[in-house]
């Protein structure tokens, strides 16, 4: 290459030159990913995204949503729920609006997170709304099952079917985030922390039951 | 495996250590009060003093628990300013033990014993009356919507989130309020006096189902021992007032939450029989 590059040059000394890339090879080992293009910066986070959804669905391993934790999920989430769980106003009731689910949701989960850290719990804020955020996927999987539900004709064994199904989200939220957040507390008080995250899923989940479609 | 305090995990084999320290002979002899219920205790800390083992003694649970804690947190020496997490910290240190049997105790009137100054004396805690609180809303809320659920039909009900908000003022202000008129008229302790709410609150939830007689009795009771120190009738007449404005509390959230729906069926009955005198009417002409 060396011979090429010397039958350009005017002179006829042959000039040591660093032959290279422009991009070089060097700064590869450094995560500079501001040059890459967005379709792999996406593709990068969504299966992030989505395999921390595989975690909070089979709680099996306890490290990777505590690690490595992001708020794209819990934002994904909270705000499909809340859109899912809209109604209007009616004569009877001021039905539920977007806005007041989303709030319900965060100001729950900051007050979940605050009482953690005041029982003397070694967690961190962001992580804990991480935990709680992707915690929330199988009542939001019920939701979705309800609303296609409303489409069959049978009106008195829906409600029943309805309810069971959102108790066994309930159940399996529960012990997800039971495998997640009760090992960052000391035994002693692992159920005074549980049981607020046990009032705050509870909320939801008969939200998710109440819900009915508008005529 | 522990988690550190920037949440990355770390290896810390010996974990079990700083759990021991935190035992009652560790504690300076001034932090302990020599009340009449510490007897016992200074019997079992001439025990711990024989044995060189520092073991998790469960006959030692017992009496632990009453006083302190066993899990307590390191407080540090340094001045703790409000907007630190750490300043509230002292508040919380509880264990689930001890919240159980305070709440217990609140809920069954107890003549003999005063229950302020055998729980609450030595370690107030703000996390029973808060929690209470926010579950008193939740099932309020959720009780009420269940309620209007089942008196209309299907085509008419939405969830009420309004009712969720009204709660939450309501059982707030009782909350707050409360405390600090009482603090005003006896200069006692504000901090017990937040605590005090918990039994008032406790029986609240109770109320809906039982009479009012057993939460009026335990009222009285819980207050009476503190409040002997003044004047006779003077607490007597405050008696009165903190038992009446309870079951004006009472009253009120059974009131909005519970019988709304009487009114709505009494309003469509109407509008069933207004449309057919119109329709009759009609027909007629």
């Amino acid at each position: 290459m060396n011979n090429d590059q010397n039958s350009f040059l005017p002179s006829s000394q042959p000039i040591d030159i660093i032959d290279g890339n422009i991009t070089s090879t060097s700064n590869q080992n450094e995560l500079s990913t501001l040059d890459e293009p967005i379709f792999e910066t996406i593709k990068r986070d969504l299966s992030a995204v989505l395999r921390k959804f595989s975690h909070a669905l089979i709680p099996r391993q306890s490290l990777t949503l505590l690690q490595q934790w992001d708020l794209w999920g819990p934002l994904i989430l909270v705000t499909t729920l809340a859109i899912l769980l809209q109604t209007n106003t009616t004569k009877t009731s001021s039905g539920m609006h977007f806005a007041e689910v989303f709030i319900l949701m965060l100001i729950g989960s900051i007050a979940i997170t605050i009482n953690s850290q005041l029982l003397g719990g070694k967690i961190s804020f962001f992580q804990s709304i991480c935990v709680l955020g992707y915690c929330l996927l199988p009542l939001l999987i019920s939701a979705f099952i309800n609303n296609f539900l409303f489409y069959l004709p049978y009106k008195s064994i829906l409600h029943i079917i309805r309810f069971l199904i959102v108790m066994i989200a309930f159940t399996w939220t529960m012990y997800a985030s039971i495998c997640f957040l009760g090992q960052t507390q000391h035994p002693n008080r692992r159920i005074l922390v549980l049981y607020p995250i046990f009032l705050f899923y509870f909320l939801v989940s008969w939200l998710i039951i109440l819900h009915t479609h508008s005529k | 495996m522990m988690f550190s305090n920037d949440g990355f995990l770390i290896d810390q084999s010996s974990n079990k250590n700083p759990s021991q320290t935190h035992l009652f002979t560790s504690f300076p002899n001034s932090a302990v009060d020599l009340d009449d219920d510490d007897e016992n205790d200074r019997s079992v800390e001439n025990k711990i003093n024989n044995n060189p083992s520092y073991g998790y003694n469960p006959s030692n649970e017992q009496h632990l628990s009453l006083p302190l804690s066993i899990t307590t947190n390191n407080i540090k020496n340094e001045q703790l300013h409000i907007w630190q997490i750490e300043y509230y910290q002292k508040y919380f240190q509880i264990d689930t033990q001890q919240l159980l049997e305070r709440l217990l105790a609140s809920m069954t009137p107890q003549p003999n014993k005063s229950y302020f100054n055998s729980t609450i004396k030595h370690n107030p805690d703000l996390y029973g009356p808060f929690w209470v609180c926010i579950t008193f809303i939740v099932t309020v809320a959720i009780s009420g919507n269940i309620v209007t659920y089942f008196h209309l039909p299907d085509a008419d009900f939405q969830i009420d989130f309004s009712k969720i908000t009204l709660s939450a003022i309501f059982i707030y202000l009782y909350w707050w309020l409360m405390p600090t008129f009482i603090y005003f008229f006896f200069r006692y302790y504000i901090k017990f006096s937040i605590l005090w709410i918990i039994p008032i609150i406790w029986l609240q939830w109770l109320l809906t189902i039982i009479a009012s007689l057993i939460s009026g009795s335990v009222l009285i009771v819980t207050f009476w021992p503190t409040v002997n120190y003044g004047r006779k009738h003077f607490s007597a007449l405050s008696m009165l007032v903190i038992l009446f404005i309870h079951l004006l509390m009472a009253i009120c959230i059974m009131l909005v939450f519970f019988h709304i729906s009487d009114k709505n069926i009494n309003m469509k009955n109407e509008t069933i029989i207004l449309t057919t005198i119109i329709s009759s009417t009609k027909s007629n002409v």
